[in-house]
């Protein structure tokens, strides 16, 4: 009782703190005599704090417990708009309420002060959308808020207008967030009206219902509608171009959080509500993470722009999470529910764990590109000696997103290949002949990304600073580097817990796989992660950090008893074997991925151009222009020529259009006798 | 004997033998190319001098430079404590795997390329990005060809694989095993930087990979890596041992068995040590964009192993 009367506080808390903080910049702008701390310091607040009851909420909900509810009249006839929080959402709820008390804590104001409250204003209204979607029981409002959190992102990423790129950013993932939009508006629709209802409960019964063949239909409906927002190949190309535009605290919640509400579309439309996914569901998530992975990964190392890296890196991740899903249902299809449970708990671990790491990522990121007022990596470095706290925060992401023990994404990945290797021993003919290049491909893509991020923390932030502004940089100011900081042990705290926090995965994994036990995933006393049930192999994340740490220390004590006092540590300029060290002598971000850019020459296919423009010598050309670029493999391939042809279709269909009277009525005529005859 | 005694017996064996095989390696090079060659036991008297030394850190370094080399022989040591080296009997197999082992030694490649790129000088960043490059195909050859053996196991605990694949005599010479084997060498050659992918006596700073990585650091931090070097090749050999040619291990840690599997080890070892010296001997190194191939042959052959795995298996 008085725990359902939490909730109740909790889930209303939330949810109104962020209309306020969504409301109030708004009516400080039209009152003149506000105080201007209500324009943003205020609503920040109240912002932050909305985000940490909300995560709260999905502790709360995760822990067990009955599901408040929170309803209203919208006046449309029939039911009452609902949010709740179900078993289901929490691990989701949870996740959003982590990234967004730290996002609004980072997002201090920068330009004109109109600006600031507009973009805090924004900013608010599209967490409270990305929260909706996560509660929502209601069809129409579900669709509402999806709506509403690509909209007002999309403004977000067009809030620079003056940028070009922004402006083609937001064209793209406005086109294609819309295409997967029109899916699933049709599948909820469609499955309102067999349900005559728009609430979860009654659309999941009516969904379960349908024949195989209706039901099946609307499923892949839902999976490409989400598969879109997930960001998987090939709908990917929205992704690297549209997060990196906004700002660093809103990519953070775009990264972090609004490409998992792809994952929860496909479990609750694709899996929860048909009861089980379609046919053939898994083999092609599987495949399409695979390739979304290696994707990812490919372009995170070839990539010399900060933020765009971190970008290209969630579409690996992002691919991690659909393979991971898709072997879950092709075993749970194969009745080898055991081993499905420990592959679906490795997608929603890592979906958290990948969310808390990018998010931090973004951030620490964000700020230190901001201090340098680049974001290309040619132009950055030594960033970790003049914003140190800062660094700090973006070398724990980095080594947790190249998924290294003990942090994040170590655990939910490990998950997934105890899942590969258990489901090949036990699997049916298709996943013995997929498991093999599942297992390839994740391991290739998570060596590539370990060079891609070694990459963004080693030319970005180490060494000598490239440029002027680079060398001026200093630290974020203090109450948001403190949140960053602070932010900073989550991804820590969720690899090293793995074992403990797993297990409080139990409620949505039975949601999806009734009778598996989460919490057979963790023995002695929540120290060691075993695949569940099946007791193969472990892993004890915090014994490896701890005997790494000691080990560490050993060491140091040794070297000091061996000298008898602190081993002598001398500070001196580097040497360049004699020259005069320059900045430029470093290698730069396109050199260090040139070996990587070489061996994937075939499938990356650069493209170079080599112009002279003034001719001197027969030999040697006075003046030259070189150019070279990476054209997405997929945009080129696939999507430029359907834009292409769509092009060519409309100059065709214009033909029809000459302008004249008479042809149109002909047209009409013909119409008609056509409908005539058709009906007849 | 005690489960704790012989994790810290076997954990003290990989790291006191460490500096050893190279210097092996390097006395049966010498004989075989006719010179006389440094004594055996010339890499402990240098790590003790180096451990002595002053260390002169780049004025642009981070205070990650600081604590790098502590934390690299952390990993390496950690990794130590699960690692079959005489017996299959778990002692700190709860705490980690193989899946854990590659990602604590690509702990250790990715603080040693930082670290290379702390100093902002040419010849470290130059390695760091050959080293990544190499390793992104070599890391996914050797998680494929252990996979292999994992699968046949049913675990990626590495004691269990080693018991089952030493239960079973007869099943290493089928084809997958021995293309997985295949593999893992290559890897192994490639991971610890020997001819003919890499080096480790050259001196000239624009073909080192391994040696290029560590080209900035001296004294005492320079004793730290070197010696997580060694134990990480001697890690890399034992799992190559232990997992694929598990013969002589105790599978009982009677004292009896356990000197006859410190007897099969170091048997294992040194024949390891006359095969590299012998194709040190005899190859040359390869050009850098050769190596690609090299390894992406390697990433075939496991893939290969564990596709006929699943064919001929069935």
């Amino acid at each position: 009782m008085v725990l359902a009367g939490l909730e109740s506080a909790l889930l209303a808390g939330s949810v109104w703190a962020l209309v306020a903080a969504f409301l109030l910049p708004a009516i400080a702008a039209l009152v003149p005599a506000a105080p201007a701390a209500l324009r943003h310091a205020v609503p920040r607040a109240l912002a932050a704090a909305a985000c940490a009851l909300a995560a709260v909420l999905g502790g709360v909900q995760l822990a067990g417990s009955s599901g408040a509810l929170l309803a209203w009249w919208p006046g449309l006839p029939s039911e009452p708009f609902t949010l709740a929080a179900d078993a289901l959402s929490a691990p989701f709820v949870l996740l959003f309420g982590l990234v967004g008390a730290a996002s609004f804590a980072a997002h201090a104001p920068s330009g004109t002060p109109a600006g600031a409250a507009a973009r805090l204003a924004l900013h608010a209204g599209f967490a409270l959308c990305l929260l909706c979607v996560f509660l929502s029981r209601h069809a129409l409002l579900f669709l509402f808020c999806w709506e509403g959190m690509t909209l007002l992102s999309a403004a977000l990423v067009a809030h620079d207008l003056r940028s070009a790129r922004g402006r083609t950013a937001t064209y793209v993932y406005l086109a294609l967030s819309h295409r997967g939009a029109a899916f699933v508006a049709y599948a909820l629709v469609t499955l309102a009206s067999h349900a005559g209802s728009f609430q979860f409960g009654a659309l999941a019964e009516a969904f379960s219902r349908l024949e195989p063949h209706a039901r099946e239909s609307l499923a892949w409906c839902f999976t490409i509608g989400f598969a879109v927002k997930l960001g998987l190949v090939p709908a990917h190309v929205w992704l690297p171009l549209a997060h990196p535009e906004a700002p660093a605290p809103v990519s953070a919640m775009l990264s972090g959080v609004m490409v998992k509400a792809g994952l929860y579309g496909m479990l609750r439309f694709a899996w929860q509500m048909p009861g089980a996914p379609p046919e053939q569901w898994g083999t092609v998530l599987l495949v399409l993470g695979v390739a979304s992975a290696l994707t990812g990964a490919l372009y995170a190392a070839v990539e010399s722009d900060a933020k765009k890296l971190l970008a290209c890196s969630t579409i690996k991740h992002a691919g991690v999470l659909a393979l991971a899903t898709g072997l879950a249902a092709l075993l749970a299809a194969n009745g080898q529910r055991e081993i499905a449970g420990v592959a679906l708990a490795g997608a929603l671990y890592h979906a958290i764990g990948h969310g808390l790491a990018k998010a931090l990522a973004f951030l620490a990121v964000g700020e230190a590109v901001h201090a340098a007022g680049t974001r290309h990596l040619e132009s950055l470095g030594g960033i970790a000696r003049r914003m140190p706290r800062v660094s700090f925060a973006a070398l724990v992401s980095t080594l947790a997103l190249c998924g290294l023990p003990p942090f994040s994404c170590f655990a939910g990945e490990w998950l997934v290949f105890q899942a590969l290797i258990l489901g090949f021993s036990a699997g049916a003919g298709q996943l013995r002949l997929l498991a093999p290049f599942a297992g390839a491909g994740l391991a290739l893509a998570g060596a590539l990304a370990v060079a891609a991020l070694v990459k963004l923390y080693g030319i970005g932030f180490l060494g000598r600073p490239r440029t002027e502004p680079a060398a001026a940089a200093h630290d974020a100011a203090p109450r948001t580097a403190a949140a960053i900081l602070a932010f900073a042990a989550l991804p820590f705290a969720w690899g090293v817990g793995a074992p403990l926090l797993a297990g409080a995965l139990a409620a949505p994994l039975a949601v999806l796989l009734p009778g598996f036990e989460a919490a057979q995933l963790s023995e002695h006393a929540g120290f060691v992660l075993v695949p569940a049930g099946l007791q193969s192999s472990r892993i004890a994340p915090a014994v490896a950090a701890l005997m790494l740490g000691a080990f560490a220390v050993l060491a140091r004590v040794w070297l000091r008893a061996r000298r008898g006092g602190a081993p002598g540590l001398r500070i001196a300029p580097s040497w360049a074997c004699g020259a005069k060290l320059d900045a430029r002598m470093q290698y730069s971000s396109l050199g260090f991925t040139k070996p990587l850019r070489l061996i994937f020459e075939p499938v990356l296919r650069g493209e170079r151009e080599l112009q002279v423009l003034e001719e001197g010598s027969p030999y040697f050309a006075r003046k030259y222009r070189y150019r070279s670029g990476l054209p997405e493999l997929v945009e080129k391939t696939l999507l430029a020529p359907l834009v292409q042809s769509v092009l060519w279709t409309s100059e065709q269909v214009r033909r029809l259009q000459t302008g004249s009277l008479h042809l149109y009525l002909a047209y009409l005529l013909a119409t008609v006798v056509g409908l005539l005859l058709w009906a007849r | 004997m005690p489960a704790a005694l012989l994790v810290i017996l076997q954990t003290a064996l990989l790291v006191a033998l460490a500096p050893a095989w190279n210097g092996v390696v390097g006395a049966i090079k010498a004989r075989l190319q006719m010179r006389r060659g440094l004594p055996v036991l010339q890499r402990y008297r240098d790590l003790a001098k180096l451990a002595g030394k002053e260390t002169v850190l780049s004025e642009d370094a981070s205070p990650l430079a600081r604590v790098t080399p502590y934390l690299v022989l952390g990993a390496a040591l950690a990794v130590c404590t699960w690692t079959p080296v005489l017996t299959t009997r778990p002692g700190m197999g709860f705490a980690g795997d193989l899946v854990m082992t590659v990602a604590l030694l690509a702990v250790m490649r990715v603080l040693l390329a930082l670290l290379a790129l702390e100093a902002g000088t040419t010849f470290g960043g130059m390695a760091a990005s050959r080293h990544l490059a190499l390793s992104a195909l070599a890391e996914p050859a050797l998680m494929l060809s252990v996979f292999t053996l994992a699968i046949a196991a049913r675990s990626t605990d590495l004691s269990r694989i080693s018991a089952a694949v030493a239960a079973t005599p007869d099943a290493w010479i089928s084809p997958s095993h021995l293309l997985a084997l295949t593999a893992m060498w290559i890897v192994v050659v490639s991971e610890t930087g020997r001819v003919p992918v890499d080096n480790p006596v050259t001196h000239l700073e624009l073909t080192m990979i391994h040696e290029g990585l560590v080209l900035d650091v001296s004294g005492h931090h320079l004793a730290l890596l070197e010696w997580a070097a060694a134990i990480r090749q001697m890690l890399l050999l034992t799992l190559v041992a232990n997992l694929f040619l598990p013969w002589g291990i105790a599978v009982e840690p009677s004292p009896l068995a356990l000197l006859v599997a410190l007897g099969a080890w170091v048997g294992k070892l040194a024949v390891f040590a006359v095969v590299v010296a012998v194709t040190e001997s005899v190859t040359a190194k390869m050009r850098l964009f050769r190596v690609p191939e090299f390894l992406g042959m390697a990433f075939l052959l496991a893939l290969l192993a564990l596709t006929s795995d699943s064919l001929l298996r069935g």
